[in-house]
């Protein structure tokens, strides 16, 4: 009779070997054809949203509404994590385990790293169809959901960069404020001017958390001094050109010279700070406009400032990323559920309802949109900005790592440590590895 | 070796005499009161501040003591977060890894300490060897394991790490070696089984290393964050430590509110804490070895 | 005569090979009830310690995002860390924590527990005061300590206001905020230290300090010749562990200051936190947990074979 603990130690082992060689196997999921779908069969499908309080009570009652004109589809809504940044981590670990949902919300800068799995739902023949229609959205987020010619998403929110100031901070300092046709040093100058170290007001703000949110809000200034962040080929990193060290030493300039900005060391800081009327400007995005409207802050919304003549933003667009179960009664009911969500009479719900920008162009003419512009002022000029945003994050796989080290590289700059020529080529040498595997 | 027991630290037992000095107190007072106040008075102001508006909390100069007793902070805190399930969650995992911990820890530590069997060395020496691990070395293949066997994101995951630990183990060991064993082998001469010295002989007189597993296993399993922040996604599923962090990530300025979490939070070890000191202590002193 | 009582009863003459296959069957039974007790235990401890530890020694030879398959990369993690500057600067930031963090935590522990042995008033608040910090959790003291610390309306500030010194930037600077962590760190466990040395303190025996005060020892040389040399052993011990834990630090970073400012509170556990769950890169992450297992074993073993040496009887 074998000693137990050699038992013990075997079905340790055999565990062990077994939920080792499932997940060191490469797995190439199933792909689905879409002739052989039925609607009629019952089918269950789980989607995770990964918002919370409002939005995730919109989304639990469209899907809600959608199930009662689709009987035979269940739709499993989850949250699928505590905060829409840890859903990356949950859908890699639904990968592992082999459980993963139908549907997921999954911020742009993700795509390329989830079509790479090929988990991925392609739908590129299904978006062909006229009544999707494909090119009512924008261009960012069409091409957000597009890797390597395939698609795999439904766009679920956009937004853009402008600049969100506080009407009353600009009224006490006597500035007027800021016009279409401004620039940069024109924002210089307002942030100086705001700047009121007695009463700790800052002219604007800034992220040096070190993460996407540090970086993306540098991108524009990049492309507006006429850089790019990636190489044509996409193998190289090209933001520490001098195009990307004139954008950072101009942050800096204020950040440090100035220190007309405020430097959020969380990143979580400085939009609750301007609700609060401690800073002057801040560069954000169309999610803020429901927080100032719950505070009846008094704000305006202004484009971008530009340089000569280019007042170029970036747009950020979030997917519903679909994924593939090797089930064709599945992947046509993700697709048409998402496809349904995006249309305009539920986007009304989902995304105007929430305060976010409507996903279609077409959108800007219903009754939804206008009440949308009186609950939310300054909505239209967001609108507005779509056309400004000319060019898309890159897609690639190793994008999160890069962005991570040129979010460091800006934070440490930005706190005086440094210079930007060095920081930006340590960042561009940093990511080479991630950008060409 | 008696490694363990509950201390008596009631009475100071310096032998040396009392020094006549020219205060009209112990000069020690002058090295012990501020430090007593300087670890107490963040406690006490996180009490009072809880009790604050938040305009009051960003007045200038800053206030210390609330112009009146505000419940608008617990209010903010107990609605708009899951907090009450929180706290329910954590009661659960708290009590099942305390339960879990009890059985596990004194059957394995009796077994260890008493019993011969075949690969009791070699296992013995396993369980030691584990203390030496990281955490963190652990943390990135337990979450894959978690994954692969369903129960990421249930309240299992975080108390499954809690159910039995090589520390406790080793505790009830210790505890078990330094009993006489004449009283066990009287219980074996009247015919007992193992199970029935146990049950019957050892256990009862094992309640003080009994009850200093219980506390440390509370408090362990009570405090716990990382682990249940990694693993745990569904906001219906966070103990209170995840909870409090989720929400201070979206209310950075809001310190009212934040504070009435950390009161909520933390009350309840510090009510313990003072019933049952003598346990508290006692899991420290465990590990005052003298060889 | 005496007739010698067998107390074993069994056959004058026993067949051997039947005496051999009682004592099996004893020995199988034995071996049945020790598993029985021990045998959930060890499974867990094992399956959740060295099982994971050995599969993260898999994964470390990897490049692995979990979205897709894993790449099997042989060692090559391990070069990267060796080269990668971010891999030194959390190791320099750990090491200054820990060097800072061990000895004032034990000294201040032996002194407050001498203190708190001593014949006064109001022990009994002291210790509580001193203890109670012991019990909030990570997340309780890092926003707490966000809040003292907060430059503009923290008491921290406020204080050296009232005493005219000039206000400090605290945990917003990369270089103050390690200190400020380690402040952190102590005001939690520094309880922990003042009670283990008090026990110890109350084992010494009464007679032993008698005696040399007998022989004409003063306050001073009793604490010095008698006291601290008994107190040897439980320093040992609560050095190796309080610096196995600093090795560690990973919550109250992660509730304060998550690395910053300037990564200038990145511990090696954080960072591989960052590299691991931020930027999906496992097989890095588990790389870098090795490195710092290895530093914990040989700090460890170190500090254990030091002990010995000056033959100190803890280990």
């Amino acid at each position: 009779m074998k000693p137990l603990v050699s038992i013990v130690g075997a079905l340790t082992l055999a565990v062990g070997l077994a939920a080792c060689s499932s997940s060191s196997s490469p797995v190439t999921a199933p792909t689905s054809s879409a002739s052989a779908a039925d609607s009629a069969t019952p089918v269950t499908i789980t989607m995770w949203h990964g918002q919370s309080d409002d939005a995730a009570k919109a989304i639990a009652a469209l899907a809600a509404q959608y199930m009662k004109e689709n009987p035979n589809v269940t739709i499993n809504v989850q949250p699928g994590a505590s905060n829409t940044d840890d859903l990356k981590q949950k859908i890699a670990a639904g990968f592992v385990a082999g459980d993963y949902p139908d549907i997921s919300y999954a911020y742009g800068s993700w795509a390329g790293v989830l079509a790479q799995s090929g988990k991925v739902l392609d739908i590129t023949s299904q978006i062909q169809d006229p009544a999707v229609g494909w090119n009512d959205f924008p261009a960012a987020a069409r091409e957000t959901a597009t890797v390597d010619g395939k698609t795999f998403a439904m766009p679920a929110v956009v937004g853009n960069l402008a600049v969100i100031y506080n009407k009353a901070l600009f009224d006490a300092a006597g500035v007027a404020y800021p016009t279409n046709d401004w620039t940069w040093d024109d924002f210089r100058t307002i942030a100086k001017k705001l700047t009121n170290v007695d009463k700790k007001i800052f002219g604007t703000a800034y992220s040096v958390a070190g993460n996407e949110d540090t970086t993306w809000h540098m991108w524009p200034l990049l492309w507006q001094n006429g850089g790019s962040i990636l190489s044509d080929d996409q193998q190289t990193a090209t933001f520490n050109s001098d195009a990307g060290v004139k954008a950072l030493e101009y942050l800096r300039s204020l950040a440090v010279d100035d220190k007309s900005m405020y430097l959020d060391q969380t990143g979580e800081k400085y939009g609750a700070l301007f609700l609060d009327g401690r800073i002057g400007m801040q560069i954000s995005g169309p999610w803020n406009l429901y927080d100032l409207q719950q505070r009846k802050a008094s704000y305006g919304v202004v484009q971008l400032p530009g340089t000569n003549g280019d007042h170029q933003t970036i747009s950020g667009s979030d997917i519903w990323a679909l994924f593939d179960h090797g089930d064709v009664n599945r992947a046509k009911a993700a697709f048409d559920f998402t496809n349904w969500l995006t249309q305009p009479a539920q986007d009304a719900q989902w995304n105007i309802a929430l305060g976010n920008m409507p996903l279609r162009a077409s959108e800007k003419d219903t009754a939804a949109f206008a009440q949308f512009v009186k609950d939310y002022p300054g909505g239209e000029i967001f609108l507005a900005n779509f056309a400004n945003a000319k060019q898309p994050r890159p897609t690639v796989a190793g994008y999160d790592e890069m962005s991570q080290n040129v979010g460091k590289a800006i934070a440490a700059v930005l706190q005086g440590q440094g210079s930007a020529k060095d920081a930006l080529d340590q960042a561009a040498a940093k990511s080479a590895d991630a950008l060409t595997s | 070796m008696s490694l363990l027991r509950a201390v008596e630290i009631e009475e100071p037992t310096s032998a040396l005499p009392k020094k006549k000095g020219w205060l009209p107190f112990s000069g020690w007072h002058i090295l012990l009161m501020p430090i007593a106040l300087l670890f107490a008075v963040p406690l006490v102001q996180m009490v009072l501040t809880s009790f604050m508006t938040d305009a009051e909390i960003n007045s200038f100069p800053p206030k210390f003591i609330p112009t009146s007793i505000n419940l608008g902070g617990y209010q903010q805190f107990l609605t708009e977060s899951l907090a009450p399930r929180w706290m329910l969650n954590t009661v659960v995992v708290a009590t099942i890894s305390v339960i879990a911990h009890l059985i596990l820890c004194s059957t394995a530590g009796y077994g260890y300490a008493r019993l011969k069997f075949r690969g009791r060395n070699f296992g013995f020496f396993a369980i030691v060897a584990t203390i030496m691990i990281p955490t963190q070395l652990l943390m990135i293949p337990t979450y894959v394991m978690f994954s692969k066997l369903g129960v990421v994101n249930t309240l299992a995951a975080a108390f499954i790490p809690w159910l039995t630990s090589a520390f406790g183990i080793f505790l009830m060991r210790q505890f078990f070696l330094s009993l006489p064993k004449e009283l066990e082998e009287a219980g074996m001469i009247d015919g007992l089984t193992s199970f029935g010295v146990f049950r019957r002989i050892v256990l009862p007189l094992a309640k003080p290393a009994l009850a200093t597993l219980a506390v440390f296993t509370l408090l362990n399993s009570w405090n716990d964050l990382v682990w249940p922040l990694i693993a745990i996604s569904n906001q219906d599923n966070f103990t209170i430590q995840v909870g409090l962090t989720t929400f201070q990530g979206t209310r950075r300025t809001q310190w009212s509110a934040l504070m009435a979490g950390n009161v909520i939070a933390t009350l309840p070890l510090i009510v313990g804490f003072l019933i049952a000191q003598k346990q508290f202590v006692a899991t420290m002193t465990f590990s005052g070895l003298k060889g | 005569m005496s007739v010698s009582v067998d107390v074993v009863s069994s056959p004058l003459t026993v067949d051997p090979s039947d005496r051999k296959r009682q004592r099996r069957t004893q020995k199988r039974r034995a071996n049945v009830t020790g598993w029985t007790f021990v045998g959930v235990s060890t499974f867990m401890v094992i399956g959740l310690s060295i099982f994971p530890a050995a599969w993260a020694l898999l994964i470390s030879r990897r490049k692995w995002n979990l979205l897709s398959p894993p790449k099997d990369i042989g060692w090559k993690n391990y070069g990267t860390m060796v080269h990668d500057p971010e891999v030194w600067a959390a190791l320099r930031h750990t090491l200054f924590f820990t060097a800072l963090f061990v000895p004032i935590s034990i000294l201040l522990g032996m002194l407050i527990a001498v203190a708190l042995n001593q014949r006064i008033k109001l022990v009994g608040f002291y210790r509580t005061a001193i203890f109670i910090p012991f019990v909030a959790s990570a997340a309780a003291t890092g926003i707490l300590a966000g809040f003292v610390f907060e430059p503009n309306y923290g008491s921290a500030n406020d204080l050296l206001r009232r005493l005219g010194l000039p206000t400090q930037p605290f945990l917003e600077s990369p270089t103050q905020a390690m200190m400020v962590i380690v402040l952190i760190a102590l005001w939690g466990q520094v309880g922990f230290t003042v009670v283990v040395y008090l026990a110890a303190l109350q084992d010494i025996p009464k007679d032993v300090v008698e005696a040399a005060i007998v022989d004409g020892a003063n306050r001073r040389q009793v604490f010095r010749y008698v006291t601290i040399p008994e107190l040897a052993p439980v320093t040992v011990f609560t050095a190796v562990w309080q610096t196995i834990t600093a090795l560690q630090l990973f919550d109250l970073v992660y509730t304060t200051t998550r690395g910053g400012p300037i990564g200038s509170t990145t511990t090696l556990v954080y960072y591989v936190y960052q590299v691991a769950f931020q930027q999906s890169r496992f097989g890095y992450g588990a790389a870098v947990s090795y490195g710092l297992f290895a530093l914990t074993m040989i700090v460890t073993l170190f500090m254990i074979w030091y002990s010995r040496r000056t033959k100190i009887e803890a280990f």
